[in-house]
């Protein structure tokens, strides 16, 4: 039914600017002060929507975890501490660990009407996705070290992490061994962590 | 006694629980050493800040208005039933959500509301169906004073049936005879002092395991009833 509309670029905002201003309306939502809580919806559902319809590839399913989110996000929005993450990371993390942890309950294997996504675009070596990674000014480094994988590791690393394939998903949908893609895996986030923090240094 | 200090094998599992390929009852493991480890809370932030900016080639997509109407009335409703916000509010905040989600809150927000010595061992005990259940946890018990164990229930509406009582077990390593550490309530978060002659065993624990047993306890000091939860334990200090 419905695609995803064609890669958007995300609009850009000054990083910095954005995360203060997160960081900010948070803490009014702390205070249970629901108008700052609304802003906080607005400026960042979309994300966390496109994030959980990629992992959960159902309308339905992306909703009610985008509701209960924000429903704990409301209720632990004074436990976001500043110092130990991005606003947007943290508030990305528990998106996608909620749908993760929504794949597992075992009612939810059975495939109902599948959100249409296409995977193919991380399978080759052309830089379409990166391209747009290196766009945005805090993804720039990420982008520059994913390139430097092997297609085989980028793709695996980005099937899992950004569509919530398990290892047994990986290895069904590359045709390979699950030993294989396992390894893929692991080395492809070992080499990613070693370009990183080269770049830090 | 798994082991959860190699720093390679620390660093590898927190990669895989970030990137989603970590699962099932390893991923429920995991989450649930997250909330007593400090460490491997920091080790895995460190993985969420590289990978995140990855969800920047997801595009943004425009919710239906359902969505936000849906949390507007799920927190409307939740402030008017609200007494005392902090403690009523958020069990019943709980109730509507999973424990999974708390625990993993618990990993960026490093849970420290009391200063206490950090937990030197946990045991994770599942119920029948592998779900994690309870968790019990402990300092090193030759730094406390007065040595005690904390216990977490996990379940989101447990129940005990009238006429019984939850008896927790020490488990020996080996082919030990269980030790009975003593009788808990369903309540969410306990806190039991134990005799100096357990507390000085408990660091060579196997594991933990609850059963049910007459009201009083067990009659005979070792389980009589059924077991309903058990785990392993795993040194985390």
């Amino acid at each position: 039914m419905n695609r995803l509309p064609p890669d958007a670029l995300p609009p850009s905002r000054a990083p910095d600017a954005l995360a203060a201003q997160l960081a900010g309306l948070l803490a009014q939502a702390a205070l249970k002060n629901q108008r700052a809580f609304a802003h906080l919806y607005e400026l960042t559902a979309p994300k966390l929507y496109g994030v959980a319809l990629r992992i959960l590839r159902r309308q339905d399913w992306a909703e009610e975890v985008l509701q209960e989110c924000y429903v704990n996000i409301w209720n632990h929005a004074g436990d976001y501490a500043v110092q130990k993450s991005a606003p947007l990371t943290w508030l990305t993390s528990i998106v996608r660990h909620r749908c993760l942890d929504w794949l597992r309950r075992p009612q939810q294997e059975a495939t109902g009407e599948q959100y249409d996504i296409a995977v193919e675009a991380w399978q080759d070596d052309s830089p379409g996705p990166l391209e747009q990674l290196m766009a945005s000014s805090e993804a720039a480094a990420l982008a520059r070290c994913l390139r430097q994988l092997e297609a085989k590791q980028r793709q695996s690393i980005m099937l899992a992490f950004f569509h919530g394939l398990s290892h047994s998903e990986l290895a069904g949908h590359m045709k390979q061994p699950l030993g294989t893609v396992k390894t893929w895996v692991r080395r492809g986030l070992e080499r990613l962590k070693g370009c990183l923090s080269m770049g830090e240094a | 006694m798994a082991s959860y200090r190699n720093p390679e094998l620390r660093d590898k599992l927190a990669a895989e629980y970030v990137v989603g390929t970590l699962r099932g009852r390893a991923r429920s493991r995991f989450q649930a050493l997250l909330h007593y480890d400090p460490d491997l809370r920091r080790i895995v932030a460190e993985w969420e800040a590289r990978l995140t900016p990855l969800t920047a080639a997801a595009g943004e997509i425009a919710p239906p208005a359902r969505v936000w109407q849906a949390v507007v009335r799920r927190i409307a409703g939740a402030a008017r039933g609200a007494g005392s916000r902090t403690g009523l509010a958020f069990w019943r905040g709980l109730a509507v959500t999973s424990t999974a989600f708390v625990l993993i809150l618990a990993a960026f927000i490093g849970v420290a509301p009391r200063p206490e010595p950090l937990m030197a061992m946990v045991a994770v005990m599942n119920d029948d169906k592998g779900q994690p259940a309870m968790v019990v946890s402990w300092p090193q018990m030759k730094a406390a004073r007065e040595p005690y164990v904390r216990i977490k229930v996990l379940q989101e509406h447990p129940s005990m049936a009238p006429g019984t009582a939850w008896e927790l077990w020490m488990l020996p390593p080996g082919k030990g005879a269980p030790v009975s550490m003593g009788l808990i309530s369903t309540d969410a978060h306990q806190v039991m002092e134990l005799k100096p002659a357990l507390a000085h065993r408990m660091e060579g624990a196997w594991g933990v395991a609850m059963s049910v047993e007459p009201k009083g306890g067990s009659p005979t000091g070792t389980p009589t009833g059924p077991v309903i939860f058990k785990g392993q334990c795993v040194k985390i200090l």
